[in-house]
């Protein structure tokens, strides 16, 4: 039984801070509120929220009493009662959310605020919350949920302080001027940063860019009534033939399809290698036509150097042309279709529109792929015969060329470096923009690109470093689809939006095939997949406001130095409360020391109560207890003894402050 | 925190006492704890109230004491005619050298047993108090040190109401003590029957301590340590006796003062230069129960003894 007792929890203190108890309601309602926001649900919560506030006035007012039997069985039972709604909304829909699961936990932090008396319940009732919020994070991609996030944490800091600080009787004061110098400290650093960090294809319109993040999500509504980044003609899937790049649609954020994969990956669609006069197209026409299940040998072997396979599932939710989008090369497919069309460059082709609710399966090789690695492969200048269709630089004008050229000088070493001499320079001279305007009637889109605008999307970017590479005879093609989209380890998941729709550049090295490589700001120049980092802070980092320094920069760019004000109050925060801990620590170390000996003698003396198996009574005084001692019988040898001894070193100690030396204490403790 | 002083070792302070006690008990059979208290109420410089019926030993214990300390001893019998200038003295006209001259009443000694105090007029109990509680009498303008040390016992007859008159709570108050002699055990009747047989043995007692030795013993009573945690143990008391609803009169302030001083007094019986909350406890019914105002049928001494079993002590760690 003692054994047993001593695993027991200790006893939480019963909370009595109405404060305290608001901030745990708050810290509630801001989870509630993201799952409102982000799961668009709004029957449960509402419920919820109510059924919470209720709780926790009736918790309040009945926090000194003891707990009911029947009261926690009804309570349980509702438990299980939402464990069974928890069921049945992840099997039928009932309320159609997205996010049972927090529902779930939303139904079980208003049954427990009924019962939150003591502090550590309040705690608990926190860790739901956290939950929840971490359940609508699966579903929050943008700013405000760090916002959220950081509403939250003030949340549960403000319980701390009620209920700690309170308690400790500690007043807390703001310590004014730490947190000035934090704050300014932690501006200056971010400004410092952000004056040091390299902000490519950034066209400062003053010395000071300050932009607000974009609360509206923009419905992309496309000005061409095509779907992304390819045009309709006249094939049944909705697939295109061309790519004109006088057209241009504007991207929302609207999913378009969601990809259950091991490795983010280009997503690619059509490829194209023909360009004339602004306008890309595919020369070789043809299909053979396959059975909606490929299988390996059907397909080409493995590139060599492969490190593997991996699986993706596509969901589509949106409808799309049919074509089907997948890492390339494929291992084998299987798509839910009557039959599936092999065009010329490997990419297949459904019968139809890919419907909202469509899926397909590909396995697809990960060649291994690397910088050092594609620095084996030579410069040929004379490409073999079978890519010779990706040899016309169409109507490049001489000064593009010889921009490239300038650009590629002594980098001629390997093929690899010079297409990243080129593709660099793509990325830090020129700017990325989706609100282009149109190419001015009679100019060729790269040249004005390249020498005009001097910004532009995806599509010029591939388009001219296309024609660059083949001006200076290297094989190269248009790849279109999407970009990885935003990719979450902890699920395996990407959802892959709108404004992902992209286009790169895929360049035929001799012993690799052909490679992707992207010249657009903001994305990884060399674009081959690689296995994902499924390090547990990747997934977390998503989580909370963050940059990711290298791959958007243009993320940075818009955001200016806004992105840095999370990060300077995060920081300003934590050392103003660091501060206050440490100053408060110090001023009651200072107070409340206890004499020397004093704790050593008090634990010995619990520690031979607990041997002799009955405790002081709170009215005994020490000798009383050592006269009603529970010795046993007969008196074992000494223990009498003992106990009058510590009894008196005991009396000395509370009743005249002599409390025994190291060595008396030593002494008894080894008797004991 | 200091130890006693130098000039009295809580040891010696015992071995005094003890010799006070044992001479006291050549006369007083058993009583170990009304003797202790008696000698208490001297070591704390307090004044002591013996409750009993008559023939328990009340004068005995008095006369014990004021002899085994060797200060002078006078008793005063209280009666309804017994007036303040009896007790106090008065200026008496010397017709040899036609002069007035003070003759000192018998408060003018160490020890004053003030017998059945209770059958005196409010007057002159009030009178006598009055010295008790000032250690002086002011007689026609001219005010006189009395004796020190200055030691009263009162004795009181509970069972005996025709005539007398009660002392008030206020009165009652200004006493540290309150004891009761209680009756005898048959062994303790027997050995009192036993030693009476040839006489009467307090005219053979002696004084077994000086009178310096007693002063000694009350500036060493001062200096026993009442550590926080038994002033915190004696308020707490104090309030729960106040919460009670039997009490119609609660605890003074003077009691509590009388209490720790008492309990420092008692803990020089044990040679201790410090206060254990025993001594509180020990002490709280003879110290707090006389001066309670009780509510019908209540008897203080039982919600005094309630009290004390159940009241938590202060914690025993300090810090």
């Amino acid at each position: 039984m003692a054994s047993l007792r001593r695993f027991r929890l200790p006893a939480s203190p019963i909370e009595n801070s109405v404060e305290g108890r608001a901030f745990v309601f708050s810290g509630f309602a801001v989870a509630v509120l993201a799952v409102v926001l982000y799961g668009d649900d709004y029957i449960v919560p509402a419920i919820g929220v109510a059924a919470t506030a209720v709780g926790h006035v009736v918790s309040y007012r009945e926090r000194a009493q003891k707990r009911g039997t029947r009261r926690q069985v009804l309570l349980a039972g509702l438990v299980f009662a939402s464990l069974a709604y928890f069921i049945a909304d992840s099997v039928g829909g009932l309320f159609g959310g997205v996010l049972p699961q927090a529902n779930f936990a939303i139904l079980l932090v208003a049954i427990t605020s009924f019962d939150l008396k003591t502090r550590r319940n309040c705690y608990s009732s926190f860790w739901i919350s956290l939950a929840i919020l971490y359940l609508a994070a699966v579903y929050a991609w943008d700013y405000p949920f760090g916002i959220l996030l950081a509403l939250w944490a003030i949340c549960l800091a403000g319980f701390w302080a009620a209920s700690h600080l309170r308690r400790m009787e500690a007043r807390v004061a703001v310590p004014i001027k730490a947190v000035a110098i934090a704050l300014a400290g932690a501006l200056a650093i971010g400004v410092v940063a952000f004056i040091l960090i390299p902000q490519p294809n950034l066209e400062p319109s003053g010395p000071v860019l300050v932009s607000l993040p974009n609360y509206v999500g923009f419905k992309g509504e496309l000005e061409n009534p095509a779907l992304p980044l390819i045009q309709l003609s006249g094939d049944p899937s909705g697939s295109t033939n061309s790519v004109d790049l006088h057209f241009r649609g504007r991207l929302g954020d609207a999913p378009v399809m969601y990809v259950r994969t091991g490795a983010p990956a280009y997503w690619r669609g059509l490829v194209f290698d023909t360009y004339r006069r602004g306008v890309w197209t595919a020369s070789l026409q043809g299909f053979s036509t396959v059975q909606p299940y490929v299988p390996p040998h059907l397909l080409p072997p493995a590139p060599p150097d492969n490190n593997g396979t991996f699986v993706q599932v596509f969901r589509v939710v949106r409808p799309l042309p049919g074509v089907i989008t997948a890492a390339y090369p494929i291992q084998s497919l299987y798509a839910p279709v009557s039959s599936l069309r092999e065009d010329p460059y490997g990419t297949f082709r459904t019968p139809d529109l890919l419907r909202p609710g469509q899926t397909y399966s590909v396995v697809s090789y990960l060649p291994n792929i690397t910088a050092d690695v594609l620095r084996q492969d030579p410069y040929v200048f004379n490409p073999p015969d079978e890519t010779a269709a990706y040899m016309d630089k169409g109507n490049l004008s001489p000064q593009a060329q010889a921009l490239a050229a300038q650009v590629t000088k002594g980098h001629d070493g390997n093929e690899y470096d010079l297409v990243m001499a080129l593709t660099t320079y793509l990325q830090q001279n020129y700017q990325y923009t989706q609100q282009l305007g149109h190419v001015p009637g009679g100019r060729d889109p790269v040249d004005w690109f390249l020498f005009d605008a001097k910004k532009g999307y995806c599509e010029q970017f591939a388009t001219a470093e296309v024609l660059m590479l083949r001006s200076l005879r290297i094989p190269a093609r248009l790849a279109t689809g999407y970009s990885t989209g935003e990719y979450n380890p902890v699920l395996d998941q990407s959802i892959v939006r709108e404004r992902d729709a992209h286009a790169w550049v895929e360049v035929y090295f001799a012993n690799h095939g052909w490679v992707p490589v992207d010249p657009s700001p903001g994305y990884p120049s060399l674009a081959a997949t690689q296995f994902p980092s499924h390090w547990a802070a990747a997934g977390i980092a998503r989580l909370i406001p963050h940059l990711t320094i290298s791959a958007p920069m243009a993320a940075l760019g818009s955001l200016g130095a806004l992105a840095v004000i999370p990060i300077a109050v995060a920081v300003g925060v934590l050392v103003t409360l660091a501060w206050a801990w440490m100053r408060r620590r110090r001023r009651t170390v200072v107070a409340i020391r206890a004499a020397p000996g004093e704790s050593e003698l008090l634990r010995l003396y619990e520690r031979l109560q607990r041997n002799l198996g009955r405790r002081r009574a709170p009215p005994e005084t020490p000798l009383e207890y050592l006269l009603h001692a529970p010795l046993a019988n007969p008196v074992p040898e000494g223990e009498r003894g003992i106990l009058e001894e510590v009894t008196q070193a005991v009396n000395e100690g509370a009743y005249a402050g002599r409390w025994p030396d190291r060595e008396r204490l030593h002494e008894l403790s080894k008797r004991l | 925190m200091s130890a006693a002083s130098p000039e009295l070792h809580p040891r010696r302070a015992a071995e005094l006492l003890g010799r006070i006690e044992e001479n006291i008990h050549r006369v007083i059979v058993g009583k170990e704890r009304v003797v202790r208290l008696a000698a208490a109420g001297l070591v704390a410089g307090g004044h002591v109230l013996l409750q009993d019926l008559p023939g328990t030993g009340k004068t005995m214990l008095a006369r014990a004491l004021a002899t085994s300390v060797g200060g002078t001893f006078r008793r005063i019998q209280c009666t309804p005619d017994l007036l303040p200038s009896d007790i106090t003295g008065s200026s008496v006209f010397n017709q040899k050298d036609l002069t007035f001259e003070f003759v000192a009443g018998p408060i003018f000694a160490n020890f004053v047993l003030a017998d059945e105090v209770n059958r005196a007029t409010p007057r002159t109990q009030s009178a006598l108090l009055e010295a008790m509680g000032e250690g002086q009498v002011t007689i026609e303008g001219v005010t006189r040190a009395l004796g020190k040390p200055f030691f009263v016992i009162a004795t009181q007859n509970p069972g005996e109401f025709h005539g007398t008159y009660p002392l008030p709570e206020s009165q009652l108050d200004r006493f540290i003590l309150a004891a009761e002699m209680g009756p005898p055990t048959d062994a303790e009747a027997m050995e009192v029957l036993a030693r009476r047989e040839h006489g009467d043995p307090i005219a053979e007692l002696g004084s077994v301590v000086s009178l310096a030795d007693v002063v000694e013993l009350q500036e060493g009573c001062l200096r026993v340590v009442a550590a926080p945690a038994i002033r915190a143990y004696i308020v707490s008391l104090l309030d729960a006796i106040r919460l009670r609803p039997e009490v119609s009169l609660p605890a003074s302030m003077r009691s509590g003062v009388y209490l720790q001083r008492a309990a420092q007094a008692w803990a020089l019986f044990e040679g201790r230069d410090f206060v254990l909350p025993d001594d509180v406890k020990l002490l709280a019914i003879s110290v707090l129960a006389h001066r309670l105002g009780m509510r019908g049928r209540a008897k203080a001494s039982d919600v005094l003894e309630e009290i004390v079993g159940s009241l938590p002590l202060p914690p025993l760690r300090q810090h």
